[in-house]
């Protein structure tokens, strides 16, 4: 058997039976844990391919298991959250969970999801650095070149602007926290440093000739983050 | 900080007040030799002074300088205190008298306008959750009703039946869902009068969020968008004024019949962004139009059924969205048919911005 496996951390028992089958009739293997003790006990026994853990448990903080499996693993992990928090989902992000599904989802929102955050951390790093470009619809980004072409006419970029780019596009399909961007572009964050990274990110729109709802490239996550977009349909 | 502020405000008022009604006595007393004003006007003085300061602490302390000054200035022996002649102790016996029935009378007013709006608030509360309940039991029976016919009838039902119940299921659940959204959206402002918490949301980014949004719920409706070239943020709470947008969008689409397209346009205007979203649709009934933003918190004795599902919740959680913004909301019809609704945020003010 050659499916991945994945471990989910959920107290709801009807949640649960859903996605047995949706997961299963998908090429999956699904385990329950319906309680953080049991779930970090059995991450530590099964090795799963990837977490979907659901913040609000009843016995541990969904924010400390993130931490605890993160002590010793980079195994993916993706969050469900309720729609109030903002806070918990940009902690959760920065705490080192790979993703965040709001809840209520649709199913395969949630589907995709787990595809890109497996794909993205079996290759991260490999894949697309040794292929030397990425490309997405129109859009190449030659990374030696430090080149971004859309349909074959190459982007004028300013080198802030590139960095950031070449960064969602690194993990592309994952959002990145604006304080993740910020510490990885400028190395340091100060009162203005949002302000700084979203005029800039306006900018990266203008010259690739977007408009808004019709953003192709980098979709906002709102008060959390953008995402690159990875050819998957939300 | 709060506390030390309030202090010095009310103390500040205690000494303005009655130094200036002092220094109208010592005028009167010099120009027009009336000494026989002097005592009311320092009544007068300590009357406003209980009425405007809180508590008893301070209107006391005025009656006090006030019998002090009096017994001072203008009783026999001028210009020194002496306490010993008798209608000096019993004008200071009146003061006080009136300085205690009238700070009990404003604390008992205070208390009373309290109680009114408590009451006003508990009034909306139990109107909204008996709407809301009605509203939310009609979806409920679809579900309900589908999903038992699924279990109870699995071998019977063939696959035809089974997707247009299990649709029949999704359409009313996911209406649901939006109501949950508003619901929750209107206890987040009425979190006990805690302020929301504005951050600086980029305009561009706002509206691509919404529209993504909504053409995920209306893949066939047609929205125009007009925004400022340059790069313009507002301090908002950004879930709340998106879920503003949406409302209004959808409220175009299932309720403007004849609707082929959306208009939103914003601009800036005086420190002011102001949103306008317009259809070409029916337009609004006069009637409706007037309460179009409170409806749904006004006592509906008996819920109106068929008119389905109504304007709902809403376009009243709009208003309670806005206003929590200090910002206001109109809605009218535009000559050319269609009904417009405008609202306007303020822009951002220095310095608030939160990391």
């Amino acid at each position: 058997m050659n499916s991945y496996k994945i471990l989910m951390i959920e107290d709801e028992t009807n949640i649960c039976n859903f996605m047995k089958m949706i997961f299963e009739t998908n090429g999956y293997q699904i385990l329950f844990a319906n309680n953080g003790k049991d779930g970090k006990t059995m991450f530590f026994s099964h090795c799963p391919d990837l977490v979907i853990l659901d913040l609000g448990l009843p016995d541990i903080d969904g924010l400390e298991i993130i931490k605890d499996i993160r002590e010793k693993s980079e195994a993916p992990i993706i969050v469900l959250s309720a729609r109030t928090d903002e806070h918990d989902k940009v902690e959760a992000l920065d705490l080192g969970a790979n993703d965040y599904v709001t809840k209520p989802f649709g199913t395969d929102e949630l589907l995709a999801r787990v595809r890109v955050t497996i794909r993205n951390n079996r290759f991260q790093g490999i894949g697309r650095s040794a292929r030397g470009e990425f490309r997405l619809d129109d859009m190449v980004i030659e990374y030696d070149a430090r080149r971004i072409i859309i349909s074959g006419k190459e982007i004028k970029l300013t080198q802030t602007e590139y960095n950031i780019v070449e960064l969602l596009s690194i993990y592309a399909g994952k959002v990145l926290t604006y304080a993740e961007i910020i510490k990885k572009i400028w190395g340091y964050s100060d009162f203005g440093s949002i302000k700084k990274l979203q005029v800039n990110m306006a900018n990266i729109r203008k010259k690739f000739g977007e408009k808004p709802g019709e953003y192709r490239y980098i979709f906002n996550e709102l008060g959390v983050g953008y995402r690159m977009n990875d050819n998957e349909k939300w | 900080m709060d506390k030390y502020c309030k202090y010095l405000k009310n103390m500040i008022k205690v000494i303005g007040i009655s130094g200036v009604f002092f220094a109208g006595c010592l005028i009167i007393e010099e120009y027009f030799n009336a000494g026989t004003l002097v005592p009311a006007i320092m009544v007068l003085a300590v009357f406003l002074v209980s009425r405007v300061t809180d508590g008893f602490v301070y209107g006391i302390m005025a009656s006090m300088i006030s019998v002090l000054a009096l017994n001072f200035a203008f009783a026999f022996p001028y210009f020194a205190f002496n306490f010993s002649i008798p209608e000096n102790i019993i004008s200071a016996v009146i003061m006080l008298i009136i300085t205690i029935m009238t700070s009990a009378l404003t604390a008992q007013l205070k208390r009373q306008e309290k109680v009114r709006i408590e009451s006003a608030r508990e009034k909306m509360r139990g109107n909204l959750l008996r709407a809301v309940s009605h509203d939310l039991r009609t979806p409920l029976t679809t579900i309900y009703g589908s999903s038992s016919a699924i279990v109870d009838n699995c071998e019977k039902i063939n696959s035809e039946q089974l997707l247009q119940l299990a649709t029949g299921i999704r359409d009313d659940a996911q209406w649901l869902m939006g109501m949950v959204e508003n619901i929750l959206s209107i206890t987040r402002i009425d979190n006990g009068g805690v302020k929301i918490t504005k951050t600086s949301t980029v305009l561009e980014e706002l509206i691509d969020s919404v529209l993504i949004k909504f053409r995920k719920r209306y893949p066939n409706t047609v929205v125009n968008v007009s925004i400022p070239d340059e790069f313009i943020s507002i301090p908002m709470d950004a879930v709340l004024i998106e879920q503003v947008l949406m409302n209004i969008l959808e409220n175009a689409v299932l309720h403007a019949e004849g609707m082929t397209k959306a208009d939103l346009k914003v601009y800036v205007e005086n420190d002011k962004a102001v949103f306008e979203i317009s259809d070409d649709g029916c337009g609004i009934e006069k009637e409706r139009l007037h309460g179009i933003f409170k409806d749904y918190f006004e006592v509906k004795e008996k819920p109106v059924d068929n008119q389905k599902r109504s304007m709902g919740i809403g376009l009243a959680v709009c208003a309670s969205i806005i206003k929590a913004h200090n910002g206001t909301i109109t809605a009218y019809n535009m000559k050319d048919g269609g009904c417009c609704f405008k609202f306007y945020l303020d822009m951002e003010v220095n310095g608030s911005e939160q990391l």
